[in-house]
């Protein structure tokens, strides 16, 4: 059993580095496409250009906090502790991915709105969720006992799960400085193509290097499992 | 969105947010990798 553990953890960590590895260059020619192909918004300047790393850091800090809940779902229906391994490792990853959203969403308020924050809905619930799954990660490392561990943290990654659609959904409940969608949009995109192509790049090497993170990341914690050791996320 | 010949000079804020994710994304891959890498040899 222990060995298809450690078979299991080696070969989601093999595959994991290289995807990640190819995210990576992915989101470099990202860069280079965002800062040297895309023209320059009028309105904006260059610091619209922000929003092709902003948007595909949210797209997949939304996406982990999503798997997050699904897999917790799971693990307090199926116990399977492969399950849990998985929510802890997108967990992880999300928090990484929304603190890159909450550091750049600012640095593009600022020349834009004029200011770094306000306290709006989009804005604060954001943050909320940020600090819940903080919360959710300190409380992994506190609690010892592996049953105990999964079952809390499943309950609070299901209940940070069912904000991200909530969040989603703020910039048409409430009166918000925060831009509605630009391109999933009803109606279509409101950019030009060449933004929306730029952007759905960028979207796609976020979403594979996520991919290689939680991939490495789950490994880990399978690896440390199966030593019979101590992993800082899994426990 | 139109093309105006002197768009607002703003590229600090841009260069500033690109830094930020780079030195972010790329820190904590390798330190991933790394930890990996140590596993995988039997270290970790």
């Amino acid at each position: 059993m222990s060995s298809d553990v450690l078979a299991s953890a080696r070969s989601s960590m093999r595959a994991g580095r290289v995807i990640a590895i190819v995210g990576l260059l992915w989101v470099a020619a990202a860069y280079v496409r965002a800062i040297a192909f895309t023209p320059v918004e009028a309105v904006q300047g260059p610091a619209q250009k922000i929003m092709y790393v902003h948007v595909p850091a949210a797209w997949c800090a939304f996406l982990a906090f999503i798997l997050v809940g699904i897999c917790s779902a799971l693990y307090l229906w199926l116990k399977d502790p492969r399950l849990d391994a998985f929510a802890a490792a997108s967990a992880e990853v999300g928090v990484v991915l929304m603190l890159l959203v909450l550091v750049t969403g600012p640095i593009w308020g600022k020349p834009i709105w004029g200011t770094w924050w306000q306290w709006e809905p989009r804005l604060t619930s954001t943050l909320f969720l940020f600090f819940l799954f903080v919360g959710y990660l300190t409380l992994r490392r506190s609690v010892f006992d592996p049953l105990e561990r999964g079952r809390y943290s499943a309950v609070i990654g299901i209940l940070g799960a069912l904000l991200v659609p909530f969040i989603h959904l703020t910039v048409y409940m409430f009166r918000t400085i925060h831009p509605q969608p630009v391109v999933l949009r009803p109606e279509g995109p409101t950019m030009p193509g060449s933004f929306v192509a730029t952007l759905l790049f960028s979207l796609a090497g976020f979403t594979v290097l996520f991919l290689g993170l939680v991939m490495m990341r789950y490994g880990l914690s399978r690896h440390a499992e199966a030593m019979g050791g101590h992993d800082a996320v899994a426990g | 969105m139109l093309l105006l010949a002197e768009p607002p000079a703003n590229q600090g804020f841009m260069t500033a947010a690109y830094v930020v994710v780079a030195v972010v994304l790329v820190g904590y891959s390798v330190g991933l990798v790394r930890r990996v890498g140590r596993a995988l040899k039997g270290e970790g």
